[in-house]
C-alpha cells in the first residue's frame, strides 16, 4: 500500500468533508446567495 | 508620546500640544532603539514619513486640516500597494505585487492625514498564523521575546504593540489580523465581508479576504474603521451599504446587549488559560449590563473545511506563477500549503462555494434570533515559543499553524465582523484575547462592547517592556 503524503490526505478530507455536506444542498443554492446572506433582502441604501 | 493610543496622538496634535513632525520623530526614534529584536518592518520609509509630517505641519499651521488622522503614524502590511514603495508580500521579490490601482483603504487613511512610517512584515504571502518570515526575519513578540507575533499581519501586530506607529492595515484571511491582535495585546478587527475595499491589496482568496484596523483600543480601531470603509468601484465586492458612524455611540455601554458564549466547537481542547480569561471577560460584560448565556451554535467546522478548501484553492490559482517558476523562492512551509490547492478539483471548489452560502444563512438566523454579539477565544493556547515550532517537520508546522487559526477561520467563511480584544496575560506574561463577533454589517456593536470592556478591564493601558 501506498503511504499518501500530508498535502494528498488533507485534501481527500476536506473533499470528503465537502461532499458529505453538499449532499443535502438545494438546488437553488448557488455562491451568489452568500452576499444576500450577508447584505439581507432589504435593499441597503448606498452611500452614494 | 509613541505609547499613546491613536486617539491620543490624533487629539494631542489636533490641539497644537504635539506636532505631526514629533509624532513621526517621536516613533521613528523608538523604532531605531528595538527594530533589531521586533523587526516590524519590512520597508522603512524615514525620509517619506517625515517629509509628509513636515508638510503636514505646514498644514496645520495655516489651518488646512486633512481629517481625523492629521499627522498620526500608521504602518501598513507589506501586501498593500502604495507608489513609490516595494510590496514584496512578505516574498523575497522586492516587487512581488503590483496595481493598477493603490490600495484603497491605505490610501483613505493617508487622504485623512495619516502618516506612512512604511511597509510591514508579514508571513510570506499571508500564508500562516504564526509571523514567522525567513526572508525578512521573523517578528518579534513585543511582550515576551522568543514568542510569536501572530500572523499573517505579524508586524501590524508587532510594531502597534512596540509602540513604532499607532495604528496599522493588516490583512485577514484565516485569521491574520485577529491572531496577531490577540498576540500582541492590542485591538484588531476583521470587518463584515465587503466592508473595507480589497481593491490595490494583494488577493490571497478573493472569497476570503478582509482588510481591517490594528491599534491599542477600540475607539482607535472605531476612528481607523471609519475612514477605510465604503464602498469602491475598484472593488466590485466593496458593500454599497452607508457606513455608520462608529464613535457616534461607542460610549453607550451595553446594557441590554445579548452575549452567546458557544457550548460547543470554540471550547474544545482549549489551553485553560485561554478558557479562563474569556470566561472572565463574559463575566465583567456581565458586570456591566450584557445578559450573557451559553447556547449551542451550528457546527463551525463545517466552515472551518469549507472555508479551508475554499482558500487553498483560489490561493493556488493565485500564486501559480512563483509555485510554477521560482518554487525554491518559497519557504518549505508556505510552499507546502500552496501545493495543497492544486490537487483541488473544480467540483470540490464549486460545491464548497454553494455550501458557504447555506451555512452562512443558517448561522446568521440561528445565532443572531438569540444574541447580539457571540464570544468565543481567539487562539488555542497563548502565544507560544517559536523556536520549539520551526524545529519540527514542514508538516507538523502547517499542523499546528491549521489549530490556531480554526477558531477564527470560520468567520472569514461567515463573513462576519470579528474583533479580537485582549482580555489579560497567561501566567507567563503572554496576551490573552476574546473575539467579539457580531451581525453583518454590525461592528458598531462590536466596538462599543469592546470599548465599555477595556474601560472596565484596563488590560491596554499595560504596555509590554522592550
Amino acid at each position: 500500500m501506498t503511504e499518501q503524503r500530508p498535502s494528498q490526505a488533507e485534501v481527500a478530507n476536506m473533499a470528503g468533508v465537502i461532499e458529505r455536506l453538499a449532499g443535502e444542498l438545494a438546488l437553488a443554492e448557488e455562491p451568489a446567495c452568500f452576499i444576500v446572506a450577508l447584505e439581507g433582502e432589504e435593499d441597503a441604501a448606498p452611500d452614494a | 508620546m509613541p505609547e499613546e493610543s491613536l486617539t491620543a496622538i490624533a487629539s494631542a496634535i489636533r490641539t497644537r500640544t504635539l506636532s505631526p513632525v514629533e509624532a513621526v520623530e517621536g516613533c521613528l526614534e523608538r523604532i531605531r532603539k528595538h527594530e533589531g529584536r521586533i523587526r516590524a518592518f519590512i520597508t522603512l520609509d524615514e525620509e517619506g514619513a517625515l517629509r509628509r509630517a513636515r508638510a503636514l505641519e505646514d498644514d496645520a499651521a495655516a489651518g488646512r486640516w486633512h481629517g481625523p488622522l492629521h499627522g498620526v503614524p500608521v504602518g501598513l502590511k507589506d501586501l498593500c500597494h502604495l507608489e513609490g514603495l516595494p510590496t514584496s508580500c512578505g516574498t523575497r521579490i522586492p516587487g512581488y505585487f503590483a496595481s493598477p490601482t493603490e490600495c484603497t483603504a491605505a490610501r483613505r487613511l493617508l487622504e485623512a492625514g495619516a502618516v506612512s512610517l512604511g511597509k510591514l512584515n508579514m508571513t510570506e504571502l499571508a500564508l500562516g498564523a504564526f509571523g514567522d518570515n525567513a526572508h525578512h526575519g521573523d517578528a518579534d513578540n513585543p511582550w515576551h521575546a522568543g514568542h510569536a507575533t501572530g500572523g499573517s499581519s505579524s508586524g501590524s501586530g508587532a510594531g502597534v504593540a512596540a509602540g513604532f506607529f499607532a495604528g496599522a492595515v493588516g490583512s485577514d484571511t484565516g485569521g491574520s489580523i485577529r491572531l496577531p491582535a490577540a498576540f500582541c495585546g492590542v485591538v484588531g478587527l476583521k470587518p463584515t465581508y465587503g466592508r473595507v475595499s480589497r481593491a490595490g491589496a494583494m488577493v490571497l482568496s478573493w472569497s476570503m479576504d478582509h482588510l481591517g484596523p490594528l491599534a491599542w483600543t477600540a475607539r482607535d480601531v472605531a476612528l481607523m474603521l471609519g475612514v477605510m470603509a465604503g464602498r469602491d468601484p475598484a472593488d466590485a465586492t466593496a458593500s454599497r451599504r452607508a457606513v455608520a458612524d462608529y464613535l457616534a455611540d461607542i460610549d453607550g455601554g451595553i446594557r441590554g446587549f445579548r452575549v452567546g458564549l458557544p457550548e460547543n466547537y470554540f471550547f474544545q481542547g482549549l489551553d485553560p488559560e485561554v478558557a479562563n480569561g474569556v470566561r472572565a471577560a463574559a463575566r465583567q460584560l456581565g458586570e456591566l449590563g450584557a445578559q450573557v448565556k451559553e447556547l449551542r451554535i451550528p457546527d463551525a467546522q463545517h466552515m472551518t473545511d469549507v472555508a479551508m478548501l475554499i482558500a487553498r484553492s483560489e490561493s493556488s490559482a493565485l500564486h501559480s506563477a512563483i509555485l510554477r517558476e521560482q518554487p525554491e523562492a518559497l519557504q518549505p512551509t508556505v510552499r507546502a500549503r500552496l501545493e495543497v490547492g492544486l490537487a483541488i478539483s473544480a467540483h470540490d471548489y464549486l460545491q464548497a462555494l454553494r455550501l458557504r452560502a447555506q451555512l452562512t444563512r443558517v448561522f446568521v438566523r440561528d445565532v443572531f434570533d438569540e444574541i447580539d454579539v457571540l464570544l468565543a477565544p481567539v487562539a488555542p493556547e497563548p502565544p507560544p515559543a517559536l523556536a520549539p515550532l520551526k524545529a519540527g517537520t514542514t508538516e507538523a508546522f502547517n499542523a499546528r499553524s491549521g489549530r490556531f487559526s480554526s477558531l477564527t477561520r470560520p468567520f472569514n467563511g461567515y463573513g462576519l465582523p470579528a474583533l479580537s480584544v485582549p482580555c489579560g496575560f497567561s501566567k507567563a506574561g503572554l496576551p490573552l484575547a476574546f473575539q467579539a463577533v457580531g451581525r453583518p454589517f454590525d461592528e458598531a456593536r462590536l466596538l462599543r462592547l469592546a470599548h465599555a470592556y477595556q474601560e472596565a478591564a484596563g488590560w491596554h493601558r499595560q504596555r509590554p517592556r522592550l
